[in-house]
Formats: structure tokens, sequence, C-alpha cells
């Protein structure tokens, strides 16, 4: 589909050059084709931008452009690949959980659970309810970061750097929360077939709640200095224009999809953890312009706030492994579970040989809809290990969006797709 | 926060009004780390060492390792004893403590030093100022057994010894605070 | 002949005092090339500072901590003299090299121009000094067209139209502001416009606020300040037309926008914020360097200086806007805006009331 759209304007950009220089007709009238072609060269500017912009991230991204009008996009990815589907192949299923955070590092809790979901369905293990609670519990604390993120990486796109301090600065109470729960900052490794790691510490509910709190306010100063800032409305309204059947075609997920109007959301559509049992809306805009796609990660933001709350209330009891796992831990491990409820691994974790098969898995990331799909052929690595992250899914909004847009919207349209190029090259 | 309909006016009254109060009232999040730092929390996953004594040497942690961080030392001790203990390369540790949590004996010491820092590429592949063989075959070096010895006796160093320790603490104003535990 | 001799010397001295030490000390000291660099460095610093406390964080701390790091700029600029100044392979080197130069020194220029005490009028012919320094302000940005022109680079090229594009555009929105101000003061000197604020006990931003904002805009926009900083917009064309240069001709690149909010808020103060009112001289007073010069200048120069504040601290507010919005509002709000001040000071003027 992206690359019959990309020869498609091609095209018309060339019919273009021809129309606007047969208006001249005087002069144009006796050129060949080629020498058409020619004049349209002399008139348009092609830009390289990146991979070594400060307005590009990891790609390198090619513009074609007559006056500040933007004719043709040719993103060109692949400058952070690094191989974890081979990598993953070559290891005990186990080592796959590094590896799928290290892509996606401001939102390594979702890149974990997508695989551990994946992984469960092929050793058929049911995590807890307490494991499936904390699951969500840590993945909507990530989805804040996440989305913070990206509204602050958007906001160095369009020239405002307190919000790009400010949003990297908010992610500290949030990450502070989940490094509490697992002693990381960013690499939790937190999800683990059959449950997860680590309890929550004591105390941690009031903790959490002064953090939601604390983000609440500072919504409401995002949206005076950011979101309902007059220079931002102008740059953002009406610019990138996605259609909601355009946004189903091209493939795109995520926020960015609910932001045409599509109201689709795996934790709705395909549950897992303990979405089936939380309240919660998914908020749709129907613009699909860069300004519903920034509303539409602020409401997200305030969604998770709501469903991190749910859980918290609703937390059941109980073990946080399962116990497939719990049986096969030795008597000492046992006994340090009892006392500091950390999930000590059994050597089963080293040794995994899940039957013969295959599983999938999607999950509801930051950015969009993660896949996997899992290969087994009884091995101690995997078969076959295939992930698609949503960044990916995404990119055919560079080709599609940006052409007849100015220049300057090409960071505003990026910034707004919360594009993450190390998450998409994989 | 929904809804597109503003008045510019009042966005541009409101944005600046909203700069101005941060800049009167600073809330400020960075911690001045040279001279400032972390007191990390009791379950941070920092720099670890494995104890001799309870150590089992079943080579799960090796086998577990996903950046194979560690290697397993052939020694043999005081009494004449074979045994296997692993060396761990700091430079290729990611801290996820899966080596931690398989240990059947839980033989691993862990701490929350987090900072180290190292002046040269080779520096993290010593223990104390003794070169390692680069990547995993420590077992060939004739004096593998001081190394290992000096390892896990003693504690990574902390270049951030030397500041003040601050106790990051939430609020529902500020995010967060950092108090000096000293302080009421 | 001794004496004749002794007579010259000390006419001549006497005259070096009275007619030579004054235009110097303007030029050399003060408004003029010291205090631009104190400024200069103060400035930076501010920004950053001021920015850095909206934006939760500390700014330039640990050059010179006790002071909040204060000679920070000092520490840039002394990197800046160690680079490398590199010229690119296809640049226009004879260009390339000139224009920093010229963008400086026509930067500097206007300062001359603007008067900031009485005891101005002694030093340089001021009756026409408004007519003088309007062009000198808006010539300068045509340096830093040839300055993008000159490097070769995709990027510095499309961030000197940008920039051409915005000189044009705000270019009659800036005379118009000023115009207005003459026809309201009845004089293109602008010791007379401040005389007629004192005397009045009314500064222009109160006579003629919509003049005051329009000058205020277009200053922002001039100096590259936010919402405006487009032509070195960092996300879309890297450093605009500074792009290619490194070492010191690239602190050029950098403070010029400086040095144009310097003397654009040397000149906001005296049109618009009753000039060295309160302080009033005496006409002897007014006849001495210090009580005619010194004093009001401090208190123009204070003036200035949180004007200044005001506009570095929209960059902690602020995004910026895109070409085509900031060209629109140019030709259209900012020029209807122009007329409705220059009407306003024509309507005040005719009814009498000021
Ligand atoms: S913490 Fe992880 S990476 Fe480091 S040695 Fe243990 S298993 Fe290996
Ligand atoms: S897993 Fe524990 S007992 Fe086994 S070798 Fe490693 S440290 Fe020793």
């Amino acid at each position: 589909m992206a690359y019959e759209e990309g020869f498609s304007i091609e095209k018309n950009s060339v019919e273009g050059a021809k129309m606007s220089a047969s208006q001249d007709r005087a002069t144009t009238a006796n050129l060949t084709y080629d020498e058409l072609a020619g004049l349209k060269a002399e008139r348009e500017l092609v830009l390289l931008i990146g991979p070594a912009h400060p307005g590009s991230g990891h790609m390198k991204i090619k513009v074609w452009m007559d006056g500040d009008i933007i004719q043709r996009v040719d993103p060109d990815i692949g400058f952070v690949h690094r191989t974890t589907e081979k990598l993953s192949e070559n290891r005990l299923y186990i080592k796959a959980i590094p590896i799928v955070e290290r892509v996606m590092l401001p939102d390594t809790i979702n890149a974990n659970l997508a695989y551990v979901i994946a992984l469960e369905r092929l050793l058929g293990i049911e995590p807890t309810p307490r494991a499936q609670y904390l699951r969500t519990l840590t993945s909507e604390i990530n989805r804040i970061t996440s989305h913070l993120y990206g509204i602050g990486l958007y906001g160095i796109f369009l020239g405002s750097s307190t919000v790009y301090m400010w949003a990297f600065a908010d992610r500290e109470p949030l990450i502070d929360l989940l490094e509490e729960i697992s002693g990381a900052r960013i690499t939790y490794s937190y999800i683990i077939p059959g449950g997860v790691r680590w309890d929550l510490p004591a105390g941690f509910k009031e903790r959490a709640e002064t953090v939601l709190q604390y983000m609440e306010a500072r919504l409401k100063d995002y949206e005076k200095i950011w979101v309902k800032n007059p220079v931002v409305m102008d740059r953002t309204e009406g610019v990138g224009i996605v259609s909601k059947s355009d946004a189903i075609r091209l493939g795109i997920t995520g926020p960015n999809l609910r932001a045409s109007g599509v109201d689709y959301d795996t934790r709705r559509a395909k549950p897992y953890a303990a979405y089936p049992n939380l309240d919660f809306n998914v908020p749709t805009f129907s613009e699909g312009d860069c300004y519903a796609r920034l509303l539409q990660r602020v409401e997200e933001i305030e969604q998770s706030i709501r469903i991190i709350r749910q859980v918290l209330k609703d937390i059941p009891d109980g073990r946080i492994i399962s116990d497939d796992i719990y049986s096969k831990m030795n008597p000492l491990q046992k006994r340090m579970y009892e006392m500091k409820h950390r999930v000590m691994f059994p050597a089963y974790m080293a040794s995994m040989r899940p039957a013969a098969g295959r599983s999938t898995a999607s999950v509801e990331a930051g950015r969009g809809e993660i896949f996997f799909y899992l290969v087994s052929n009884g091995d101690k690595v995997p078969f076959r290990f295939r992930w698609v992250t949503p960044s990916f899914l995404n990119l055919p909004f560079f080709t599609h969006v940006m052409v007849g847009q100015h220049l300057a919207d090409l960071p505003a349209i990026y910034g707004s797709s919360d594009y993450f190029p190390p998450e998409a090259d994989r | 926060m929904t809804g597109r309909k503003n008045n510019r006016i009042r966005g541009h009254v409101d944005a600046l009004a909203t700069g101005f109060k941060y800049l009167a009232e600073p809330n400020r999040m960075t911690l001045n780390y040279p001279d400032e730092s972390m007191n990390l929390k009791d379950n941070y996953r920092g720099f670890f060492a494995v104890k001799d004594k309870t150590c089992i040497g079943c080579s799960l942690c090796e086998i577990v390792c996903p950046p194979k961080a560690i290697s397993m030392l052939d020694l043999t001790d005081a009494g004449g004893k074979k045994k296997k203990r692993p060396m761990i390369d700091w430079g290729l540790c990611i801290f996820c403590y899966f080596c931690v949590d398989i240990c059947p004996t839980d033989a691993f010491q862990t701490s929350q030093v987090h900072d180290k820092a190292f002046y040269s590429e080779t520096e993290y592949q010593t223990v104390h100022g003794e070169p390692m063989q680069y990547p995993y075959d420590y077992s060939k070096r004739p004096d593998y057994k001081e190394i290992y010895e000096s390892f896990h006796d003693v504690a990574p160093d902390d270049p951030s010894a030397g500041s003040k320790k601050v106790v990051p603490k939430f609020d529902k104003k500020r995010g967060i605070k950092y108090e000096h535990p000293g302080q009421p | 002949m001794i004496q004749i001799l002794s007579l010259l010397v000390s006419v001549s001295l006497l005259s070096f005092i009275e007619y030579i030490l004054p235009p110097i000390l303007y030029i050399i000291v003060f408004p003029g090339l010291i205090v631009v660099l104190l400024m200069l460095f103060f400035m930076i610093w501010l920004e950053r500072k001021v920015a850095a406390k909206t934006q939760l964080r500390f700014g330039p701390l640990y050059v010179s901590k006790r002071f909040g790091g204060v000679i920070q700029t000092v520490a840039d600029l002394i990197r800046f003299s160690f680079q490398e100044f590199i010229i690119p392979a296809g640049a226009d080197v004879f260009a390339y090299i000139q224009a920093p130069g010229l963008l400086m020194a026509f930067g500097l220029l206007p300062l001359i121009f603007i008067p900031v005490g009485p005891y101005y009028a002694n030093i340089f012919p001021a009756n026409y000094s408004l007519l003088i320094v309007i062009p000198l302000i808006i010539i300068t940005p045509i340096y830093v067209i040839l300055l993008g022109w000159a490097s070769d680079n995709k990027f510095s090229f499309v961030g000197s139209i940008r920039e051409a594009f915005l000189v044009i555009s705000y270019e009659i929105p800036l005379i118009l502001s000023i115009l207005s101000m003459i026809l309201l003061y009845g004089s293109v000197n602008a010791i007379n416009g401040v005389s007629f604020q004192i005397g009045r006990g009314i500064p222009g931003i109160v006579l003629n606020p919509i003049a005051a904002f329009l000058f205020l805009v277009v200053m922002i926009r001039t100096t590259g300040r936010f919402p405006f900083e487009i032509s070195e917009a960092e996300s879309e064309v890297v450093m605009g037309p500074y792009t290619e240069y490194s070492a010191l001709f690239f602190g050029i690149g950098m403070s010029l926008p400086y040095i144009e909010l310097y003397s654009f808020s040397l000149l906001f103060s005296v049109l618009f914020l009753g000039g060295w009112w309160p302080i009033v001289p005496s006409a002897a007073a007014a006849s001495g360097v210090v009580g005619g010069l010194l004093l009001p200048g401090l208190v123009v120069f204070i003036k200035a200086l949180i004007v200044m504040a005001f506009l570095v601290f929209l960059r902690a507010v602020y995004p910026r806007y895109r070409i085509d919005q900031a060209i629109t509002v140019g030709w259209d709000q900012a020029l209807y805006l122009g007329f409705a001040a220059v009407a306003l000071s024509i309507a005040l003027v005719w009814s009498g009331l000021v």
C-alpha cells in the first residue's frame, strides 16, 4: 500500500510540474518531456533530513520540495536495526525479555508483557489474578511515561523546550514508582512467564496516589502552556489530516489511529491482563489532525490514571506467580518467596522447552499495538521469533500525510505521530 | 481537556501566566549529581557479589545470563578441592538480576551501588587493576585465583561516595522532593 | 611662540575632552561596545537561567557556582575562540568570511543613533535620529541572507530565504509603528520625543498602546525570539543561515540577535517607556557628561534590560510559528495594527488631546 502510494504521488508531481510549466505556454510549448522534467528539477529542492539532523531522529527523511511545499517524502529507516529477531532465535526463551525491552525504551513493560503473553500461550501457563493486576498497573504507569515522552518530544519538535523538559521531568515520579516495584529505572524485566517478579512494596498505594494527584495537577498546567497555547493550536490544527478510511487503509495503529476516529484499542478488542475487569474509556477524536493526536495522548494519560486508581483499589490478594512455576521452586526459593514476596526463578526458567506449536499475542503499547508471533519446535530456543512494533506500522504516515504540507509541518507531523525509530527498526 | 474552541487572548495570557508561575516558584527536579546523589531504594538492582561459601557451582547463573556476562571459573580451594565459581564482566552486565533470582542457594550478595566510573575501556574488564581476558576465558589465566578472590571480597567503589545523599520523597505539589536524611 | 603652542595644546586638550571624548565614550563604553559585550554575557546567561527555572532545571551553574554560573557565557566565548574555523568546499569564500563581520558592524551601528540622554545632542546630530535608526535596523538582515547564500548548504539557503521573507513582511509594520510615534511627538528627534513624554507625564506606551504592541511584536520577530524563531528553527533547518559556521563566526551569528535585541530595547524604552524619566536633568546637568548622559542612560538601560528579560522569557512559553503563518501575521494583522496605530496618533494629535 505504502509503495503504491509513493509511486502515485511521484507520478502526480511529475504531471504537476508539466501542468505548471504548460501554464507558461509561450516558453514551454516546444519543450520535450525530458526538458520539462529538467524544469521541474530546477524548481525542486531535495532536502536530506537526517540521520544527523536535530529534527530527524535515527532516520533519514528525503524530502522533495517545490518552494516551501513538500512534493514527496521518502523515509529511509533501518539506521538502528538491531536484529532482535535473530538474536532471540539463538537464545533461551527467557533471554529475549531484556532484548525486546531494549528497542522500546520509553515503553519497556509493554514490550515485555507482549512477549511474555506469547510465551505463556506457548507454554500453556496462566498467570495468577494478582499478577494480572500488577501487569496492568505497571503497563499503565509505563503508558503514561511513554505518552509523556511523546508529548515532550513533540514540544522540542515545535520549539517549546519547556514542554520537553516538563514532560521528561514528570516521567521521574512515575519511573520512581516503577523503580520501587522492580528496582530498575527503565529496563525493568519485570514480567516473567507465570506472573511478575516482585510484589508491591508496603505503602505503595499511598505513594502512587500522591503521584497521580501530582500528575493531574500538572496536566492542568500542560493544558495552559502547551495544549491550549494559541501558537500550538495554530501549528497543529488542520495539519497532517488522516481521514478515518485512510487510517484504516494505511494500517496505522495506536493513538494515531484513534485520533482519526477509529475506536480500536487492543485492550478492548483482544483483552489481556486485567483489562476485562476494569472500567475505562477509549478516547477517540474525529479530526485526525496533529492537534487531535496531541489531545489523544493527553486524554489517554487521564484514562491511565483512572485505570491505575482502579487497579490499586481492586487488586486481589494472592500469589504473584502461577502454581506451575511456584511448584518448580526449591524449598529455599519458596521460603524466600514467602518472606520477601520476591519470585526466585526455578531452574526451569533456564530450560524452558515449550511444546511444538505457535502462538501470537497483541498488546496495546504506548504507541499502538505490538504483535508477537512465536513458533516453537520443542527446542530450548524459539524456532521463529517475529514481532511487529507500532512505530513500524505508523511509518506509512510519513509518505501519506506530509505531501502538500509546508516544510515546517514536517516536524509537526513527525512529532505528532510519536514515531520512535529504534522501535520501528527493531 | 477536549474541545478546540479557545479564546486566543485568554490562551496567551494563560500561557504567559503559567510560565511566570514556574519562574517565580521554581520546582526543580534536577539533582545536582556530583554534589548530591540519590539514596537508592533497598531493592535497587546494583552491583553484586557471589558468596563463595554459599555457591555450589551449579552454573545456572551462567546459563541464564542474557548478555553472557557471567563465565564460570575452575578454581581449586585451600583443601585442594575443585570448584566452579562465577565471574562477572561488568562491561556486559545489564543488571537484569536473572542470575540473582535463579541461584538455587541465594548465593548473591546484592548492593544498591549503581555508580561506577571507568577511566578506560579495559578497566571494566578488570578487577582492581588486574586486567582480565576478554570476553570469557578467565579460567585460562594462571592468576585467576587471585583475581577471583579480590573480586568477591570487595564491593565495587562508588564514585559518588563523597556526595551528599538525598532521599527522593513523593509530593503532591512538587512531584519529587529531595530530602536530606540528616535534616528533620 | 611657546605661548601660542601652549595655548594650542590646552585648546586641543580642552576640545579633546569636550568634543572627542564623549563620542568615544559613547561608542566604546556606553551604550557602545563594552556595555554591549557585558550585556551579551549577561543576557545569554539570563535567557538560559530563566528558561531553566521555568523548566524545572538549574541551568548554567558550574562555571562560577557562587554566582549561579554567570560567567558561563565567557567560558563559551573561550571555547568558540579555540574552535577551528571551517570553510565549506562549495562556499563563496569572500562572502562567507565577510558577511559575519558586516553583520556585526551593521548590528552595532544603530546604537550610535539612539540617544540615551539629553547630552547626546552635543555629541551627534540628533535631529534626524529616528529617521536614521529605521534603515539601519532594517538593513542588518540583508547580511543574514548573504550569510546563508554564501554557505552553499540547503538548510542555510532555506533559512536565509525565510529570513528574507520575514524581514520584508515586518518592515512596514515597524515603520508604521515608529511613524505613529513620530506623528505623535511631532519630531523625528528622539530627544524631543522623550521631552514630550516627560512634559506630558505620560509614557508613549499609554499614549499609543497599539504602536507599542506592534513594535514589541516586530522586535520579537527581528531578534528571532520565540514564537518567531523561524529562520533558525532547529528541528526544521538545523541552524538556519548559520548552519555551516563554526568557531567565533558562529559566535557572532549567535550573539547578533542579542545585539539587535539591545538596540531595539533601547529604542523601545526611549520611544515608549518615557526614556530617562524619572530622571529629568536640569539644563545645567544636561550639559555635563554625567548628568546628561550617564545617569539618564542608566535609567534607559535598566528599562531596556527589563524589556529584554521579558523577551527572552518568551522562550519558555512559546513554540514557534510556521513561516507562512508568521508572514500572514506580518502582512495581515500587523499591517492593520500599524495603520490603526497611525490613525490613533493622528486622532490624538487632531483632537488636541495631547
Ligand atoms: S544481572 Fe543479568 S546481565 Fe548481569 S550478570 Fe546477572 S544475569 Fe547477567
Ligand atoms: S547459580 Fe548460584 S549456586 Fe549456581 S553457580 Fe551461580 S552463584 Fe553459584
